[in-house]
Parts: structure tokens; sequence; C-alpha cells
């Protein structure tokens, strides 16, 4: 009995999957457990795995192809078994590379009649007869640079003939990326010296062709994408603010002491922040928004998400309901959402920028003193949380020492909030940094 | 003062030497062995020579497909490695009379480049001591020996291309370590006689660089004729007749009367002073630029000595290129409509990108491919025959990018290719070139037509 493996859904926003990878292909044994291809959404990767053992009879795509969810991917079963009934679209032809309608519009037939860029006039000197003109455009002759010999230095037909007659010759595919992007070479590197393409795209003096082209992975895209939009389309600016980190060092001391003996939460400082930063939010429930160009969306719970820098790249996983947590819940919960993204196994639908109500990006474990983070619109504000650096403060009574201070680095929208809000919250975490209590 | 001295007298040299003779230039070539290079004396000819004697019998044997019957066929291994002896004394007279006929001076010995000062490159041959304004390094490649545990102990059972083209008696079986161009013509030919071939290959598929599916089909036929392959499969130890190989992790023995090596080949960049010049290397080849111009200015590489493409034809092409600039026209080497070919029996030969080169470089290709036997005279030829024909263009402008034939005879009509992609025609002008009818040339047409 031949079982079909169909591509996952992968959370509910989730239509398609790009597969990267088959580490199986037809004809195949595979045992359950085995690796059979790895695919990627917008957001991350997965792997797909045998679940059960036999041959690999069929599979419908290749590396690289976007497969609709649901839709059947590969046929394990015993050889000599038939996989023809589980081809997606019934018995359609493999995926080929041969596309006729295609290909119709990349010849030369089609190229001509694309309008010929018009050669910039510089000037009224040459005028171009309307022969001339043509022949130029067939023949891919720059009439700008021409001296024409007809009448007040008109470019005539003969010009163009000339022209051509020096020049080297361009072969047809030359010709036909001339026309679309509007370059022209003197010298040519093809046969006795004709014009290539290659010769049309100027190589760069410093590197030539010493480089690689890699197409981007979509999450890659997506983060381009976001992140683009993000600093175009917001009026987003960052207050810089520090707050004194004695009191949540003395937490993570108690912390480390407690789990010597035992207790099971590992709450690290970015828990903690995480803490002030809930508490904060339900103080100021106008940065707990998504600001939607003509209204503002105010949330009654917070969905906090946590930058969490991955192998693959950013990722931005979100703790739903994170109000509702304690210290310990909370910390447990950022390290589940930021394994599922080094693994792979997260959620999509935890991923979306929308999800999150607010988000913390803590950069202080790797010595980042200040930074400008980027919003992940819709939400209207992000906390950079940065390294704790030792600073002087006036102890009283004219004594003066070194106390630790956490940066704090809050990127909002000003469309949204206001200088003065935006100054208020970002004090607020301050206070709630310096004041945090929690049970161990 | 001389022009262009030239040291080795392969395709790369002798061709060199020929066009610059022509030209005028006064020209003197150094060869230690024969004219002609390994192409024509360890190489191309001699093998060829060698493949179309099995042609031959193997149509003798197998003519019942096409109503003729012969009795009793024979060979004789003695009669078959005479002749080739034979054409090779031929072409090799060829090329020196090529070389009187353009006023080459040769010098048969060993060439010693001392340095190079105001009065030029100094080279010393046969105690002579010789000056030149520019330099022209052809001294080509020789077989790749691995250091596998036991090969040396194996004395005269080990044979590279060059022992194995001297052999006076037939082996009854043949190990071949390497399934490249080299082990696969020579599979075929002792296939053909009825040696008994095992092919050892260390890469998961024979003939690296051709097409992988053409590739696979000329393994497939070769296996129904009698030859073993091992792929994936890793030499470990040689143990006289014995060769041990390593398969996902089991090791196996095949044994063999003789047993070929021929698993690449090495520039010689050692033994002719090169050091003497600073020439830079790569990749244990000469480093040369697009007008095979080295580090050092008037010293120019051509020819498997640059290390990369190690073909005859490309040899021949880079010595013209040298000689062209130097004589004033400007001339640059393209590697992009290099035709590659391996002569067994049927052909397989290539030009341009494979798929699987395509796909790594990311340009973006369309492809058709024909069975051969949409060519009518393939069918009338080529009884129970299968083979293949593949085209790729480019997406946008449909530009031929590579053309692969698995069939008889591709060697012979790949040129056309080779011109297409050369000229970047693209799939409209094609469709405008009348081929003969019928041959079996016109499935490139039928492919054209084909996307």
């Amino acid at each position: 009995m031949a079982t079909v493996v169909i591509m996952p859904k992968q959370g509910q926003s989730v239509e398609s999957c790009i597969i990267t990878l088959f580490n199986k292909k037809k004809g195949d044994s595979v045992q359950k457990g085995d690796l059979l291809f790895a695919y990627e959404t917008d957001k991350a990767s997965f792997e797909e795995t045998a679940t059960v053992d036999g041959t690999v009879l069929d599979i419908f795509f290749e590396d690289g192809d976007e497969v609709p969810v649901l839709t059947n991917v590969l046929v394990i079963g015993q050889s000599g078994e038939s996989a023809e009934e589980f081809r997606p679209g019934g018995a359609a032809p493999a995926p080929a590379h041969i596309e006729p309608e295609a290909l119709a519009s990349a010849t030369p037939i089609a190229a001509e009649k694309t309008p010929v860029p018009t050669p910039i006039n510089n000037g009224s000197s040459n005028a171009v007869s309307p022969r001339a003109k043509i022949l130029a455009a067939k023949e891919i002759v720059e009439t700008s640079t021409l001296q024409g010999s007809g009448p007040k230095g008109r470019v005539i037909e003969r010009d163009i003939l000339s022209a051509i007659a020096e020049r080297p010759k361009m072969t047809p595919l030359a010709k036909a990326e001339a026309k679309a992007s509007g370059n022209s070479a003197q010298a040519g590197s093809g046969l006795a010296g004709a014009i290539t393409a290659k010769d049309l795209t100027s190589a760069n003096p410093v590197y030539s062709s010493d480089y690689e082209v890699k197409p981007l992975t979509n999450m890659r895209k997506l983060i381009a994408k976001a992140m683009h939009a993000s600093l175009q389309n917001s009026a987003q600016l960052t207050h810089h603010l520090g707050a004194d980190a004695r009191r949540i060092l003395e937490l993570r001391e108690k912390v480390k002491k407690a789990m010597e003996n035992g207790y099971p939460n590992n709450i690290t400082l970015n828990d903690m922040v995480g803490m002030a930063v809930i508490k904060a939010l339900k103080k100021f429930p106008q940065v707990n928004s998504h600001f939607m160009g003509d209204s503002m969306k105010y949330f009654n719970k917070i969905h906090l998400a946590l930058a969490v820098d991955t192998d693959r790249g950013l990722m931005v996983p979100v703790v739903k309901n994170a109000d509702d947590l304690s210290i310990q819940g909370l910390s447990n919960q950022f390290k589940a959402i930021a394994n599922g993204c080094k693994k792979g196994s997260i959620d999509p639908d935890l991923l979306a920028s929308d999800a999150a109500t607010f988000t913390i990006s803590n950069l202080g474990n790797y010595g980042v003193e200040i930074f400008t983070p980027v919003i992940n619109l819709p939400q209207v504000a992000i906390l950079g949380v940065n390294t704790i650096v030792p600073r002087p403060k006036d102890l009283g009574n004219g004594c003066y020492g070194f106390v630790p201070y956490i940066g704090l680095s809050l990127t909002y929208d000003h469309r949204a909030l206001d200088g003065g809000e935006a100054t208020r919250f970002v004090k607020q975490i301050a206070i709630e940094i310096e004041n945090l209590e929690f049970e161990i | 003062m001389i022009d262009l001295a030239i040291i080795g007298g392969g395709p790369a040299g002798y061709v060199a030497a020929e066009r610059a003779g022509a030209k005028g230039l006064t020209v003197i070539l150094f060869e230690k062995k024969e004219l002609g290079g390994v192409c024509l004396n360890e190489g191309c000819i001699p093998t060829k020579t060698l493949l179309y004697s099995a042609k031959t019998y193997d149509n003798a044997v197998h003519g019942d497909k096409y109503g003729i019957t012969a009795e009793n066929v024979t060979f004789d291994f003695g009669k078959i490695m005479a002749r080739k002896n034979k054409v090779v004394r031929k072409l090799v007279a060829g090329v020196g009379s090529k070389m009187k006929a353009h006023h080459v001076e040769v010098v048969k010995g060993e060439a010693v480049i001392k340095g190079r000062s105001q009065e030029g490159v100094e080279i010393v041959s046969e105690g002579n001591s010789y000056f030149a304004k520019n330099l022209l390094i052809c001294t080509g490649s020789e077989a790749f020996v691995p250091p596998i545990p036991g090969l040396k102990e194996s004395g005269d059972i080990i044979l590279t291309n060059r022992e194995i083209l001297s052999l006076n008696e037939q082996p009854k079986s043949l190990v071949i370590i390497g399934g490249g161009v080299i082990g696969m013509e020579f599979a075929s030919f002792f296939n053909s006689f009825g040696t008994k071939v095992t092919v050892i290959e260390m890469l998961p598929e024979i003939l690296t660089g051709m097409d992988t599916e053409m590739s696979a089909m000329l393994r497939d036929m070769y296996a129904k004729k009698g030859i073993e392959f091992y792929l994936s499969s890793k030499v470990t130890k040689i143990n006289g007749n014995e060769v041990s190989y390593e398969k996902e992790g089991q090791t196996f023995t095949a044994t063999g009367d003789k047993i070929l090596v021929s698993v690449g080949r090495r520039a010689v960049t050692q033994g002719f002073g090169l050091e003497n010049l600073g020439v830079e290397l790569l990749k244990g080849g000469i480093k040369v630029d697009e007008t095979m111009r080295t580090n050092v200015p008037n010293v120019f590489a051509a020819g498997d000595v640059t290390g990369f493409s190690l073909l005859a034809h490309t040899a021949s092409r880079e010595g013209e290129v040298v000689v062209n600039n130097l004589t004033g026209q400007k001339d640059v080497m393209r590697y992009n409509a290099i035709p590659g070919v391996v002569y067994t029996n049927p052909e397989i030969s290539g030009v341009g990108l494979t798929e699987e080169a395509a796909k790594a470089k990311n340009i973006p290709y369309k492809v058709a491919k024909l069975p051969m036997a949409y060519a009518g005279r393939f069918i009338a030829e080529n009884e129970g025959g299968s083979g293949l024909c593949k085209v790729l263009v480019g997406e946008k402008y449909g530009e031929i990018l590579g053309v692969h034939m698995l069939g008889n005879p591709s060697s012979e009509m790949i040129y056309g290719a080779c011109m297409a992609i050369e000229a970047e025609m693209t799939l409209k002008e094609m469709q405008e070139v009348v081929f003969p009818h019928p041959t079996v040339s016109e499935i490139f047409k039928e492919t054209i037509f084909a996307f």
C-alpha cells in the first residue's frame, strides 16, 4: 500500500511552501525517520521525515518548487506499485522547463516590437531622417554620436550604413541585449572581435566577475521587505535612557544561588527586562497598539515579541498574553519560542509582525551600548536593550561611586506617539527595572 | 633574434609554431620527445585508431542486425597495435613537415629556461643558448598517479594511458580506476575485444562534466555489454592484481591482469627551469589571463600546463590566441564553446553549459531534449540503438547555451553547436539554418523546434 507524503500545513496563514532540498530521489529506499525533504515558508524552515519504510516511487516536484500546502509531494511504497494516481492535478506531465508561451516572448521577434530606447539627443545639432531612424533602431546604432552628412548635419541613412560598416559585428544575442538594455560597446571579444552580450555588460574594473550571486532565501526577502518598509513608511526615532541595574543584578545573583539549590527557572536579565516592559505597558496602553494609518488598534492583552538571532536570520516570535504570565512563565515562554526559532519548528503564525503588540530586541549580551532598533510595523514601538555599563552616580553626601546601568533604546513611531509619551514610557520601564520584585 | 620560443611540441606548441611561422615570425620549437605531444603519441590519435579497430570488429560481429553475417570473425591484437603505431608515425611526420613548411626551427632535446634579461628569455638546449623576445610554455600534463598503498609495489601490472598503449598482449581482465574520458575509452576498447573490464569510480557517476543523464545512459549501455561499474567507490589499496575499494563503508575487491590508473592529469611545471622566471602558478598549473599571458612579461602559457580544460583543441586555440596578440590581432580566449567528446560507441559529445552547470551558476535556462530516433538517418544506421539530444537556451533571449548528444556520429556534428554558441545565435537564427537531409545532425534542428 503506497503512502503519500503531502506538504504539511504550517500554521493557518501559510498557503504554500518552497521545497529547498530533496534528500531522496525517485527509486531511493527510505526508512522510517529518514529525512525526505526540507522546505520553508516565508518565515521559517522545516524538515519532513518518513513515517514508513519503503521505496520512493515518485517525486512530483523539484528543488526550489513552490508547493501549495496539503499537495502530494512524493509517494513511498513497494517498488512496482504505481504512484501515478497520486500525481497532483491528475496525470499532468512532469514539471518541465519547457514553456512555449514564455519562450515566444523571449525570442527576438517579440523583442523587436518593444520600443527602442530613443537615443538622448544632446542639443539641436543632429536631426535624424526617418529612414535613418528606422535603420538605426533595427541595427542598434547610437545616432546621437554620429556626424550627419545630410543638410545641416542631418543624419541620413548612409551615415547609419557607414556606422554599421565601421563598427564590429554584433552577435544576435548582443543585438537583443542592446535593444533591451540600451547599452552599446565599441570593441568586442567574440569571433573576430564581434560584440558579444558580455561586452555590453560592463564588468567591474576592480573585481570583474570574481564574485558569486546567491538568490535570497525567502526569509531574507521577507526581512528585507519588512525592515525597508518600516523605515520608509513610518516616522521613527529613538530615545536612549539608562536604568540603575543594581536591583536586577541582585535578583540575578539570587536566581543563580537558588539554582544551585535546585531552583528550576533560570530567570535571566532579559526575562526581568521583559517583565518590566509588561508592567510599563500596562500603565501606557497607548504603546501597546498598532498604527493603522487612519486609526489605532489598542489591545487589551499584551503580546510580547522577542527578536531572536538564528542561523537562518532574524526571527521575531511572539509570546501570547504575556501579561498573564508570572516571571517564571515568561522566562519559560521566551526560552521555548527562541528554541523553536533556532530549530525551525516555530509555528509561523507566531512570527507575523501583526501578531505582536510590542517587541524587545536585546543586544546587551553582545556588548552593544546604544542602537536604534527598527519597528516591526504595524507595532508602534520597539525596545532595544543594551549592555550594562558602570556609570558614576551621586550616592549622596558628596560621595560619588560607579553604579551599573542598563541602557534602554526605545524606537517609536512618531505618527502614533509623541516624544513626551515615549519618554515617560521608557522612563517607566526604567522605574520598573529599578523596582522589580518577584518571589523565587 | 628569435621572435617566439616555444617549449613543447604538442597541440598548443606546434599549432602556435605553425601560425606564428605563417605570419612571418622567427620561431623555435623545443620538443624533448616526439612532435605532437601526448595527443598524437599517447592520447587522442592512438586511442581513436584503436577504437576504430574495435568498432570495425563490433560491426563485423553484430552485422546480423543489418542482415550481414560474417563467420569466424577474428582479430589480431598485435596488428591492431601495429596499425596504431603506423598512424602515429605518419601524423608525427606530418607535423614535422608542417614545421618545415612554416620555417619553424625544431630543436629535438630538453629545453631549460635560464632566465630573463634585456636580451630576452634565455633557453638552453643540447648545450646551445637561445635568446627569444617571447616565450610560450606548452609543457602539457602527465597522468596523475595517486599515492594508493601498494600501487608502486604492483610494478608493471599498473598502467597509465602511456603504458597501456604499448601493450603487446591483450589482458584477459582489466581494472580501471577512474571512469573519466580516458578510463571509459579504454574500457570501451578492451570490452569490444572480450577483456573483462571493471571500472571503479569515486564519484556517483562516470564521465563527470558531461551531461549526467547521458553519462548514466552510456553506463547502462556498457553495463549490458558486460562492463562492471562500481560508483561512489574509493580505491584504498592495491595488492598485485587485486584492487581494494570502499563503497558505503564496506570494502570490496576487484582483480585484473592489468590495472589502468586514469584518475586525472597534472600540469608539468617542473624540470625545465620555470622557477628561474618566477612564473605564478594556480592550482598546480601556470596562471594565465584571458590572452594567455603569465605574470612575467613576454612569457605565455597554453595547453594542459595551465591546469584546466586539458583538451587538445583548447590547447591549439590558446596557442593561436598568443600568436594573434603577438602579431597585432587582438584576440581573447573564450571557454564557453569548447566541445568535449567521449569516443565510446556510441559517442557522447557536448559543448557549452550542462544543466548541472547552469543550475550551479544560477543561469536561467530552458531545456529541450529529443531521442536520437527523431533523426531518420539515426534509425537507419543504429539498429536497436538509442541516444539523446539536449539543447539548453537562455531563458530571456533563447541564445544557445549548451548542446549535448549521445549517439554516433555526434563527435562530427557537435562543431555546429560550437559555432552557434560562439556566434551567440538564438533560437530564431537557428531555426533558419538548413541542415542536410537525411543526416543525424538534423536532431539538432528538431530539438531547436521542440522549444
